[in-house]
C-alpha cells in the first residue's frame, strides 16, 4: 500500500500535464553478466536456466531472446549431504510434467515451449528433489567463474480457508479471498499464484495453462506477525485487452481456481519484493532506481529460490 | 580572534576624540506608512551613510553639526536640513518631496553593490520580480530567484531550489523570520509566497552573516508587507488557473495596520468540468489555497509589535470508482511569527521574535475494506533575541541568541483490514533543542577596507522520548531501546566562524572575499528522482550527524557607464560533510516499524564554480544576464561502488537573461530566457530475463544526462489609464481626475518556441518476446508545452 504514494504522484502528473516521446541518448556502463534463474520446490527437481544480460539497446527479437540462454556450464546442487551435477536439457525434448514446470517458470505456454529450444539444467536424481526443512546449495561454473547460492525450503503455512466473493455491485465477477493465521514470533514470507483449471469451451483446454502471478504476489508478515486476517487477490488472467474495464482482474462466476500458496526464506523474499517493485515502478520518477539484490555470490544476476507450496481449490460461487 | 579584537579596537577608536551626535529613526512610505527596508540615509558633505534594517530603522553617529541629510529609496531622493549638534530622533515619511534625481541615485545608491561587504548576496525588489514573465500569470518569487546565477531549479515541476551545489534542504527560507520547510505548491509549480503580500526578497548564497544559521547553502529572506497605515485598499488579480485578493488598511491611522491576502487555484473546478461524471476517475481533483495575515502596531516611539502568519494547503484527491479505490493527499504549512522591536537608545535596537512553524503531509487511501494512512511533519517552536548596536558609521555590531524546539514526525502509519488492525509500530516523534549564540561586527577599517566578521556557536540536543530500533540480520528480530521523556540521547555543538571583506579599488570597482562555516541540524531525504512533498525531513539524531561544511568565495565587482551597469564575477568552493541519502533499493514502506535513519547512508560532497552577472537597473531597458559554470559531486562509501558521482542537479552551464522594456507609461514588455545543462539521472544499462519477467540492471549513479533545458518566456503589460476626464462642477470645464481603480492586463506566453524540455526519462518495454514485436526504448516525459495566459490585476 505504501507504494501507492509513488504511483499516485505519477498518475497526477500523467493525468494533468505530461506528454511523452521516444529519445535516443547515451546510457554508459553496460557490463555483460551471467543471469541464473533457478528454483526448487517441495517434491520437485531443481531447474536452473542460465542466460546473459544484454545492453539496454541490444536487439529484442525472438532470436535475441533464445540466444540469451547459455549452455556449457557445470551446475551442481547439494543438500549438504549429496551433491548432484545437473544435466542439460532443452525445452523441445522434455516430458509433459517437466514441460509444465518449465512453463510455469518462464510463463510460456507448454505447447509453444515445445516448439522452441530453450535449454537449461535439471536432474532426475531424487536425492536433490525439494524437501521441507532442507537447504540447497547451487554452484555454477561457467567460463572459469564460479557462482554459488543457498536457499531453504521452509515449512509451509496453509491457508485456513479460501472463498470467492462477488465484487459488489457486480454479481458474476469477483475476487478470491483467503483467511490466514500467521505463525507468531517467526519470520514468514508468502507467494500467491493462481491457475484457472476450468475448461475453455473454445480451446477445450484449461483456461490457464500454468500458475500465474498477479501484481505484488509476495508479502511478508512485518505488519501482521501472529495475526489471523482476511485478504484477497485479483485474477492475473483477467487483464486481457478484450476484458471490459468494469470486470478487469475479476474471477468469473463458476470458474474453478487452484491457489498455489508458497513460503520462502527471507533472502528470496527480499529479491522478489524488489523485483516486483521494479516491475511496478520502472520509469516512475517518484521511485528510486531499484537494482534487485541477488542471493547469488560471484557477480551473477538472478535468483536461486526454494518454495514450499500448498494447494487449495475454490469454485467461484457464493 | 586576535584579528577580530584588533579590528574592534580600530573601529571604536574612530569616535574617541570627536564630539558626536546620533540621528536615528524609522523611514516609512508617505502614502502607505509601510516601513522602507534597505533605504539609504546619507550625508554627502562628510560622505557618511547607513541603510535601514528589515524594520525600517536606521542609526547614524557622526561629528556634531548642521547637515543636509539625504534619504534615498528606489530611484528617488529627498533632502532635509537638520541640526545634528545633539542626538536626534528623526522618523521620516518618504515620498513627500520626491525629486527624480536618477543621476544622483545612480552615483550613490547604485554603488551599494561595490561598497558593501555583501558577496553572494542579491536583493530583489518585488517590482523586479513582477516584471519577469510569469508561468500562467502567477508571479513567483522562487522562480524569479532561479534566474540568478548560482541558483537553479531541480527541474520543471521540481520542488525547491539549489544554490551553489547544495541540496534544497540547505536553504534557510524565512517568511518574516519564521522558517518555511516546504516553500512550494503543486510539486513546485508555484511557491507559497503570494507576491501581493511580499515587500522584499533577499537571497544570501555565500558569505552568510553570523545572525543566520542552521543551513549550509543559502538564506532566502522574504518580508511581508505590513499594510497601509493611511487608508484602506484592495488589490487582486484574476488569472487562468488562480485568483488572489488582498485587503489592507489602518488599525489606527499612523499607528498600526493590517493586511490579509489570499489565493486559490481552480484547477479542481476545471478538472471537474473535464472529467465526465460517469468516468471512473471522476473523483480526481487538485487545488491549493493560501492566506497571509499581518498586523502591526506602534506601541510607543520605542516599541512596535508585529504579528505575521501564513496558512496554506494543497489537496490532491484521486478516485477510481471501479476499483473502489480512493486517495487523498493533503499537505501544507502553517506559520506564525510574533515580533517586538524595542529601542533601548538611539544606538541600540532590539528585536524579539517568537515563531511557530507546522508542516504536515498526509496520505490517506482506502480500497474495499482496507484502509491506510501515512502522516509526516514538523513542528518548530522558536524564539530569538537580536540586538543591533550602531556604534558609529564605521562600526555596527549584531549579537543575539536563537532557540528552536523541533518535533519531527518522519513517518506515522496506520493500516486496517476490516476488523484487523495491522502492527505498524508507534508513531515516531523525534524531539530536539537547537540553540545558537552569535556576534557579528561590520567594520570600516579604512575607507577602502571593510570587514564583516562574526562567530556563531550552535548546539543541538536530541532528547527523549525516542524508540531506537537496531536492525537484526535479514529476517531476524531487531533490538529496541526505549528512551524516556527528557533523556539526553546525543549532544552536538560547534563553532561557526564567518567573515566577508571588501577592498575598494579605483574606477568604481571592488574585490570581495568571504568564508563561512556552517552546521546544519536538519536533513531532507528523498526516495525519488524529483523533489516531492513526500520527501522526509529528518533531524540530527544519535545516528545521523549534523551536516557541516564551509564555503569560500572571492569576487570582483565593477560598475560601468556612470553606474548604469553593475557587473560581478564570483568564484566559489563549497565543501559539505555528513550528507545523507537513502541506501540503494530502499522502498517507501521500509521505514515503518523502524527508524528512518536505519535506511540512510552518509557521505560528503563538494561544489565549485564561477558566476558572471551583468545588470542594468535604470532606464527604459532593465534586466540582467547571468551565467554560471559549476561542478557538483557526491561521494558515499556505500553508493556507486564508493566512487564519486555527479549530484542530480549538477549543471555545467547555466545561462539566464531577463529583460524588461518600458515602452511608455502604459505598455511594458518582459522577456526571460534560460539555458541549463541537463540534469543527471540513473537509467538501466542492461536487461535480463528472470522468471516470467524482463528486468533491468541500473548503471552508475547519475551517469546519464538529459538533454539541455532551455526556454523563452515573454510578457506584455498594459496598464489602465490613470486619469479620466470629468467636468469641473464649478467651471464646467473638462479636467483630468485620477481614477480610483488602477488596473493592468498581463499577457504572457510561457515556453514561446514550444521546447520539449525533459522532465524525466525512463526505459519502457512493450510487446511480447515470442511474438516478435517486443521493443525496449527510452522515453522522455515533458511537462509544459507553449502556454499563453492572461491575468487582470486591479487595485483601489
Amino acid at each position: 500500500m505504501m507504494k501507492n504514494i509513488v504511483y499516485i504522484g505519477f498518475m497526477l502528473f500523467a493525468f494533468l500535464f505530461s506528454c511523452t516521446k521516444e529519445v535516443k541518448i547515451d546510457i554508459p556502463g553496460h557490463k555483460e553478466k551471467l543471469v541464473i534463474d533457478g528454483q526448487i520446490e517441495t517434491g520437485l527437481p531443481p531447474i536452473v536456466l542460465l542466460s546473459l544480460s544484454r545492453n539496454i539497446y541490444a536487439p529484442t527479437d525472438v532470436n535475441a531472446f533464445l540466444n540469451s540462454f547459455v549452455q556449457g556450464a557445470v551446475v551442481t546442487v547439494s543438500d549438504g549431504n549429496t551433491t548432484v551435477q545437473l544435466d542439460e536439457f532443452c525445452s523441445d525434448n522434455l516430458s509433459p510434467a517437466e514441460l509444465d514446470q518449465l512453463a510455469s517458470i518462464l510463463g510460456i505456454e507448454p505447447a509453444l515451449l515445445s516448439t522452441v529450444s530453450i535449454c537449461g539444467y535439471t536432474t532426475t536424481n531424487p536425492a536433490v528433489f525439494g524437501a521441507v526443512g532442507k537447504s540447497y546449495t547451487l554452484t555454477v561454473n561457467y567460463q572459469g567463474e564460479t557462482y554459488t547460492s543457498t536457499t531453504e525450503i521452509v515449512a509451509p503455512t496453509p491457508l485456513n480457508s479460501i472463498w470467492w466473493k462477488a465484487d459488489a455491485p457486480l454479481t458474476h465477477h469477483g475476487f478470491v479471498w483467503a483467511n490466514l493465521s500467521d505463525p507468531v514470533n517467526q519470520y514468514d514470507a508468502y507467494q500467491w499464484e493462481s491457475r484457472i483449471i476450468s475448461i475453455d469451451t473454445l480451446t477445450g483446454a484449461p483456461k490457464d495453462a500454468f500458475f500465474k502471478k498477479t501484481r505484488g504476489p509476495v508479502f511478508d508478515d512485518e505488519f501482521f506477525d501472529g495475526l489471523t486476517f482476511d485478504f484477497f487477490y485479483d485474477n492475473p488472467s483477467g487483464y486481457g485487452e478484450s476484458v471490459p474495464d468494469s470486470i478487469r482482474g475479476r474471477y468469473v462466476y463458476g470458474d474453478t481456481v487452484v491457489i498455489k500458496f508458497s513460503k520462502m526464506d527471507a533472502k528470496v523474499y527480499e529479491y522478489l519484493e524488489k523485483k516486483y517493485t521494479q516491475l511496478a515502478t520502472g520509469g516512475n520518477p517518484f521511485a528510486t532506481p531499484t537494482n534487485i539484490p541477488t542471493n547469488i555470490e560471484g557477480g551473477a544476476l538472478g535468483l536461486w529460490a526454494g518454495f514450499s507450496p500448498v494447494y487449495d481449490t475454490v469454485i467461484c460461487v457464493p | 580572534m586576535k584579528i577580530i579584537l584588533l579590528l574592534l579596537i580600530i573601529a571604536f577608536s574612530f569616535n574617541a576624540f570627536t564630539q558626536e551626535s546620533t540621528i536615528s529613526g524609522y523611514l516609512t512610505d508617505a502614502s502607505s506608512g509601510e516601513v522602507l527596508i534597505g533605504a539609504k540615509v546619507y550625508i554627502p558633505s562628510i560622505k557618511k551613510g547607513t541603510i535601514t534594517n528589515n524594520y525600517g530603522f536606521y542609526s547614524l553617529t557622526i561629528p556634531s553639526g548642521v547637515y543636509t541629510v539625504e534619504f534615498r529609496f528606489s530611484g528617488q531622493i529627498e533632502k532635509q536640513k537638520l541640526d545634528l549638534t545633539k542626538d536626534v530622533r528623526f522618523d521620516y515619511e518618504f515620498g513627500q518631496d520626491v525629486q527624480q534625481l536618477e543621476e544622483v541615485v545612480v552615483n550613490a545608491h547604485a554603488e551599494e553593490n561595490i561598497k558593501s561587504t555583501k558577496i553572494g548576496q542579491i536583493d530583489l525588489k518585488i517590482a523586479e520580480i513582477k516584471a519577469i514573465p510569469a508561468f500562467m500569470g502567477e508571479v513567483d518569487i522562487i522562480k524569479a530567484i532561479q534566474f540568478l546565477p548560482g541558483v537553479s531549479s531541480a527541474a520543471e515541476g521540481g520542488q525547491g531550489f539549489y544554490v551553489r551545489g547544495g541540496g534544497p534542504d540547505q536553504n534557510l527560507v524565512l517568511l518574516d523570520e519564521a522558517t518555511v520547510y516546504n516553500a512550494s505548491h503543486l510539486f513546485g509549480f508555484f511557491s507559497v509566497f503570494n507576491s501581493d503580500a511580499v515587500k522584499s526578497v533577499n537571497l544570501i548564497k555565500g558569505g552568510m552573516p553570523a545572525n543566520f544559521g542552521g543551513r549550509m547553502s543559502s538564506v532566502l529572506e522574504v518580508n511581508m508587507n505590513e499594510g497601509n497605515k493611511k487608508r484602506f485598499g484592495v488589490k487582486g488579480g484574476l488569472g487562468a488557473i488562480s485568483s488572489r485578493l488582498t485587503v489592507e488598511g489602518p488599525l489606527k491611522k499612523d499607528k498600526g495596520s493590517f493586511i490579509v491576502s489570499g489565493r486559490r487555484t481552480y484547477i479542481d473546478l476545471l478538472m471537474k468540468a473535464a472529467i465526465p461524471e460517469d468516468s471512473p476517475f471522476s473523483g480526481t481533483s487538485y487545488f491549493f489555497y493560501d492566506l497571509n495575515l499581518k498586523l502591526n502596531y506602534k506601541l510607543s516611539d520605542k516599541d512596535k509589535i508585529f504579528l505575521s502568519s501564513y496558512y496554506g494547503k494543497d489537496l490532491f484527491s484521486f478516485g477510481n470508482k471501479e476499483d473502489d479505490f480512493d486517495v487523498k493527499m493533503p499537505w501544507g504549512n502553517g506559520i506564525v511569527a510574533l515580533r517586538w522591536n524595542h529601542l533601548f537608545s538611539d544606538k541600540l535596537f532590539m528585536n524579539i521574535t517568537g515563531t511557530f512553524t507546522d508542516y504536515t503531509f498526509s496520505f490517506i487511501s482506502s480500497q474495499d475494506q482496507f484502509s491506510f494512512t501515512m502522516k509526516s511533519g514538523i513542528q518548530d517552536w522558536g524564539g530569538k533575541v537580536d540586538f543591533t548596536y550602531f556604534a558609529n558609521p564605521r562600526n555596527k555590531i549584531k549579537y543575539g541568541v536563537q532557540y528552536t524546539h523541533h518535533i519531527f514526525t518522519p513517518i506515522s502509519v496506520s493500516a486496517e483490514s476490516g476488523e484487523t488492525v495491522f502492527d505498524t509500530g508507534v508513531a515516531q516523534k523525534i524531539k530536539s533543542h537547537e540553540t545558537a549564540f552569535y556576534v557579528a561586527d561590520e567594520i570600516d577599517v579604512t575607507d577602502e577596507f571593510k570587514v564583516n566578521a562574526g562567530l556563531r556557536y550552535s548546539m543541538f540536543h536530541h532528547v527523549g522520548p525516542f524508540t531506537r530500533y537496531i536492525p537484526g540480520a535479514v529476517g531476524q528480530q531487531e533490538t529496541i531501546i526505549q528512551y524516556e521523556k527528557g533523556d539526553l540521547i546525543k549532544f552536538y555543538h560547534g563553532l561557526e566562524p564567518r567573515i566577508s571583506m571588501r577592498y575598494a579599488l579605483k574606477n568604481k570597482a571592488s574585490i570581495k572575499a568571504s568564508y563561512a562555516y556552517n552546521y546544519q541540524y536538519v536533513h531532507l531525504t528523498s526516495l525519488s528522482a524529483v523533489s516531492l512533498p513526500t520527501d522526509i525531513w529528518y533531524p540530527t539524531t544519535d545516528k545521523v550527524k549534523p551536516q557541516r561544511g564551509w564555503q569560500a568565495s572571492i569576487g570582483y565587482f565593477m560598475n560601468f557607464l556612470e553606474n548604469k551597469l553593475e557587473s560581478s564575477v564570483e568564484f566559489y568552493y563549497k565543501d559539505m560533510r555528513n550528507l545523507i541519502e537513502f541506501k540503494e533499493g530502499v522502498l517507501p514502506g521500509d521505514n515503518v516499524n523502524d527508524n528512518t535513519d536505519n535506511l540512510l547512508t552518509f557521505g560528503k560532497g563538494w561544489s565549485y564554480g564561477s558566476e558572471f552577472f551583468l545588470k542594468k537597473k535604470t532606464g527604459k531597458l532593465t534586466g540582467w544576464v547571468g551565467y554560471t559554470w559549476s561542478k557538483t559531486e557526491r561521494l558515499f562509501e556505500t553508493l556507486n561502488d564508493g566512487n564519486p558521482f555527479p549530484a542530480k542537479y549538477d549543471r555545467r552551464h547555466d545561462l539566464s537573461i531577463v529583460a524588461n522594456y518600458d515602452l511608455n507609461k502604459r505598455w511594458s514588455f518582459g522577456v526571460a530566457f534560460i539555458y541549463a545543462t541537463g540534469n543527471t539521472l540513473t537509467l538501466p544499462t542492461s536487461w535480463y530475463v528472470q522468471g516470467q519477467d524482463l528486468l533491468y540492471e541500473y548503471g552508475q549513479r547519475n551517469s546519464t544526462r538529459m538533454a539541455p533545458y532551455h526556454r523563452l518566456d515573454i510578457s506584455a503589460t498594459l496598464k489602465g489609464k490613470e486619469f479620466k476626464e470629468e467636468k469641473d462642477p464649478d467651471t464646467g470645464e473638462l479636467i483630468q481626475v485620477k481614477k480610483k481603480l488602477k488596473s493592468s492586463w498581463v499577457f504572457s506566453v510561457y515556453n514561446v518556441y514550444n521546447r520539449a524540455n525533459p522532465y524525466f526519462l525512463y526505459v519502457d518495454n512493450d510487446g511480447d518476446f515470442l511474438s516478435g514485436d517486443f521493443k525496449i526504448s527510452v522515453k522522455q516525459v515533458t511537462l509544459f508545452p507553449i502556454i499563453p495566459s492572461v491575468t487582470w490585476n486591479f487595485e483601489f
